[in-house]
């Protein structure tokens, strides 16, 4: 019904034009283009490493991989289905002690199928490890996790990243996926949070 | 590579899709103030391709929240009615709501999830859906914004699926009866 005005303007994808910066924002951190370039970085070396393997699972952690695993799947090249999973931490709040709840499980059983786990922010790391020890005892034919924001001073545990975006310093990052409190999670860009915000 | 070979043809190309979502953006942006703080609510998984494009055109402040549902099965689907898998993390009392759908077709689960979120006393509800196909409707549900309408075809790509793939094609395609005939 409203096709006949829409071919006006191209409009590529990730491209968005002029959005003013939120106070609360230090300065942007990586923007829209280093975003995507990487992004297309990381689909090509998946899409090579699993160019014979069938039975390709992508595995989003909500909330915050949605946008990453959006642009990552657009740009993978080989077949794949895409599943979600919801974790949250006992102790909410307070000292985090790596005990981790299912809210919400994979649709589809990963027994037997490659999984590819896509996070959006390795912190501490016990939520990752966590996901990758309950999805092991599964028995999937490989697992592998494709992270794409890596904060080593914050990393509490080891956790195989096999696909990494970025390692970052231990700053306050929002945006593509990353929020405060709900918050700026959708920014097109990852920006530093200015610490008043959160101290 | 082969998804794209199981497409009959392309239905809304790349670029059609990503003006209209910007489009919706703008007009999504002039409903809401940033008091407002709407709370876009997606219904996994297929609209979650399109939320993630959507937001990148808010300038309005929002945030963004979950669902799962699932069918209870045979002899339930006329009712709409579904189970929850994964509900909403935020209450959403007092709260603006808009429901970002990927594809409205008997638009009876649809509406069944508007009522449920209805009884839950939001300031506001809207919908928001990329894809209509009225052919196919049911159930009177009111869209406030609709991306396209799409023929009583078998469409595929930015987050619709058959049997799970194809989700990730960067457009909407029409699907080659063979691909959905062969498996039943």
């Amino acid at each position: 019904m409203r096709r006949g005005a829409v071919a006006v303007m191209r409009c590529g994808r990730r491209k968005v034009a002029h959005r003013k910066i939120p106070a609360e924002i230090e300065r942007v951190f990586l923007d829209e283009e280093t975003i995507a370039a990487q992004v297309r970085r990381l689909a090509a070396r998946i899409s090579e490493d699993y160019a014979e393997i069938d039975d390709v699972v992508l595995v989003g952690v909500l909330k915050g991989a949605f946008i990453f695993l959006s642009d990552l799947a657009r740009d993978l090249t080989i077949p794949h289905a895409v599943d979600f999973i919801a974790l949250s931490s006992y102790n909410k709040g307070v000292v985090n002690t790596g005990a981790v709840r299912f809210i919400m499980d994979t649709r589809g059983s990963v027994t037997g199928r490659n999984v590819l786990v896509v996070e959006d922010i390795l912190d501490t790391g016990y939520t990752l490890d966590y996901l990758l020890r309950a999805f092991q005892a599964r028995n999937p034919a490989s697992l592998r996790t494709c992270v794409f924001i890596s904060k080593p001073d914050r990393h509490q545990v080891e956790v195989p990243i096999d696909y990494l975006g970025f390692e970052t310093p231990d700053e306050w990052l929002v945006g593509y996926g990353l929020d405060y409190a709900d918050r700026f999670r959708t920014l097109p860009y990852i920006g530093i949070l200015k610490r008043e915000v959160y101290e | 590579m082969g998804l794209q070979d199981d497409v009959a043809r392309v239905l809304i190309p790349e670029d059609e899709l990503q003006a209209r979502v910007a489009e919706l953006g703008r007009a999504i942006n002039e409903i809401y103030t940033d008091g407002d703080r709407p709370l876009l609510v997606c219904v996994l998984k297929g609209a979650f391709i399109f939320l993630a494009d959507l937001t990148r055109h808010l300038e309005v402040r929002h945030e963004v929240d979950f669902m799962e549902v699932s069918s209870y099965g045979a002899g339930t689907e006329s009712t709409g009615v579904v189970r929850i898998l994964l509900d909403l993390e935020q209450s959403i009392e007092g709260r603006h709501v808009l429901i970002v759908e990927d594809f409205v077709d008997s638009g009876r689960t649809l509406a069944y999830m508007a009522r449920n979120l209805q009884t839950r006393g939001p300031a506001s509800l809207r919908i928001c859906a990329l894809l209509s196909k009225p052919s196919r409707r049911e159930v009177d549900v009111e869209l406030d914004w609709v991306g396209f309408e799409v023929p009583n075809e078998f469409v595929v790509g930015y987050g619709l699926d058959y049997a799970e793939e194809y989700r990730n094609l960067p457009f909407i395609g029409v699907l080659k009866e063979e691909i959905y005939t062969k498996s039943g």
